[in-house]
C-alpha cells in the first residue's frame, strides 16, 4: 500500500473513533485497495471479494474503539479482512466442492505447453491452499497465526503451503531436472 | 542422494530452528539441485509479492457508510427502546413511592399526568425514528455528526434518569419530568435532523 495512505489513516483515527463520516471516508480510501486485493487473492470471485471489503469496513467502523494502538492500524485492519475472507471461504465450502478443485481438474497438455503465468496458476489453486500461500508468503503471517485464523493446526498450514508450492512449481514449469 | 521435500525446503525459510532443520540446511549447502529449488522458491515468493494490487470495480463507500449508519441507528434505537421502557417503569414507581409533592393532591395528579404524557410522547418519537429508513436516505457528513451527537445526548439523559431513584424522594417527580422533557426535546431534534436530511436529498 502507498505510504501516504498509511500516514493519512493514522492521522484520521481520532475522527473515525468519534464517528466522523469524513474521517471514515479517508480511512476507507487509505485501505480500500489493500483490503480488496487481499480479499480478491483469497476469494474465488470478485463478488465475494467486494462483500469481504464491505464486511471488513463495517467491522472496522463498528470496532474501531477496540483498537488500542498496539501494532499498526493496517495490521489490525488486515487481520479483520483476513478473518472475513476466510469466513467467506468456509461458508462457500458448504456450497461447492472447491476443496478438491485442483485435484479433480486435470492439467491439460496445452496448459503445460503454455506455462501458466503466476496469476493464472494462483487462481487455479484450491481456495485453502491459495489462502495459505497468500497469507504466509505475501502478507507475512506465521503458520501459527494462519492456523488460529483458519481454526486448523500448524501442521495443516504447513502442508497446505507445501502443496501450494508443489503445484505452482509444476504449473509454472519450474521443476529442477534431477 | 535423497533430496529435500517441499516441506523441508519451506522449513529452511522459516525463522527459528526446528528439529532436523540443521541437517537439511547442511544438505542444501552441498546439494546443487536443492539449492536451485530454494532459489526458485525465493524467486516465486518475490514474484507473488510483486503481483499488481487488484482494485475494486466500483466505489463501495456510500453503501458501506449507509449500512454502518443503519446498524448504528438500530443499535441505538434498541438501547433507547429498552432504556425507555425500563425508565418509564422505574420513574413511575419512584413517583408513586414519593410523598405527594406540592402538598396538594390535585397538583400531584397533574404532575403525574404530565409525566405520563411526556413518556408517551417519547415512545411515539422513538417509534417514528425507528420507522425512518436510513438506507433510502443519503445524508451529508455534517448531518450524520449532528445526529450522532443527539443520540449520545439521549443516552446521557437515560443514564441520568436511571439515577432518579437515588435522589431525595421529594425531588424525584420534578427531576424526572425535567429529564423526560429534555429527552423528548432531543428526540424531536433528532427527527428534525433526519427530516431535513431527507428533504435535502429529495430536492
Amino acid at each position: 500500500m502507498d505510504v501516504f495512505g498509511l500516514a493519512n489513516a493514522d492521522a484520521v483515527l481520532p475522527g473515525v473513533k468519534a464517528g466522523d463520516p469524513t474521517a471514515q471516508e479517508a480511512l476507507y480510501r487509505a485501505f480500500e485497495a489493500p483490503v480488496y486485493n487481499l480479499a480478491r487473492r483469497i476469494c474465488r470471485t470478485t463478488e465475494d471479494a467486494e462483500d469481504v471489503l464491505q464486511e471488513t469496513f463495517l467491522e472496522v467502523f463498528r470496532s474501531i474503539g477496540n483498537y488500542r494502538g498496539e501494532g499498526s492500524l493496517w495490521g489490525w485492519v488486515r487481520t479483520i479482512a483476513s478473518s472475513k475472507a476466510l469466513m467467506r471461504l468456509r461458508r462457500n465450502k458448504y456450497r461447492e466442492t472447491d476443496e478438491l478443485q485442483d485435484e479433480v481438474v486435470p492439467l491439460r497438455r496445452e496448459d503445460a505447453a503454455l506455462r501458466m503465468d503466476l496469476e493464472a496458476a494462483l487462481e487455479r489453486l484450491n481456495s485453502t491452499s491459495r489462502a495459505v500461500v497468500w497469507l504466509h508468503d505475501v502478507e507475512g503471517y506465521t503458520h501459527e497465526e494462519i492456523a488460529a485464523m483458519m481454526q486448523k493446526t500448524v501442521s495443516f498450514s504447513k502442508s497446505q503451503l507445501a502443496r501450494a508450492h508443489s503445484r505452482l512449481r509444476h504449473w509454472l514449469g519450474e521443476e529442477v531436472p534431477a | 542422494m535423497t533430496h529435500l521435500t517441499m516441506e523441508q525446503l519451506l522449513a529452511l525459510r522459516e525463522p527459528g530452528l526446528e528439529p532436523g532443520v540443521q541437517g537439511w540446511r547442511d544438505h542444501a549447502a552441498v546439494c546443487e539441485l536443492c539449492r536451485s529449488e530454494l532459489d526458485r522458491m525465493d524467486q516465486r515468493v518475490a514474484r507473488l509479492r510483486a503481483l499488481p494490487t487488484l482494485q475494486p470495480a466500483r466505489n463501495r463507500f456510500t453503501e458501506i457508510q449507509s449500512r454502518a449508519r443503519q446498524a448504528r441507528l438500530k443499535r441505538r434505537l434498541f438501547v433507547l427502546s429498552l432504556g425507555g421502557l425500563a425508565l418509564a417503569a422505574s420513574v413511575a414507581l419512584a413517583v408513586v413511592l414519593a410523598p405527594r409533592f406540592g402538598g396538594g393532591g390535585a397538583s400531584s395528579l397533574a404532575e403525574q399526568q404530565q409525566l405520563d404524557s411526556i413518556i408517551a410522547r417519547s415512545r411515539q418519537l422513538e417509534s417514528v425514528i425507528e420507522d425512518y429508513d436510513p438506507d433510502r436516505r443519503v445524508t451529508d457528513g455534517r448531518t450524520a455528526v449532528v445526529a450522532a451527537s443527539l443520540e449520545d445526548r439521549v443516552a446521557q439523559v437515560d443514564r441520568q434518569l436511571q439515577l432518579v431513584n437515588m435522589m431525595d424522594q421529594r425531588m424525584r417527580p420534578q427531576e424526572a419530568l425535567r429529564l423526560w422533557r429534555e429527552r423528548v426535546g432531543l428526540l424531536d431534534a433528532l427527527m428534525d435532523v433526519h427530516a431535513t436530511g431527507a428533504r435535502y436529498v429529495r430536492y
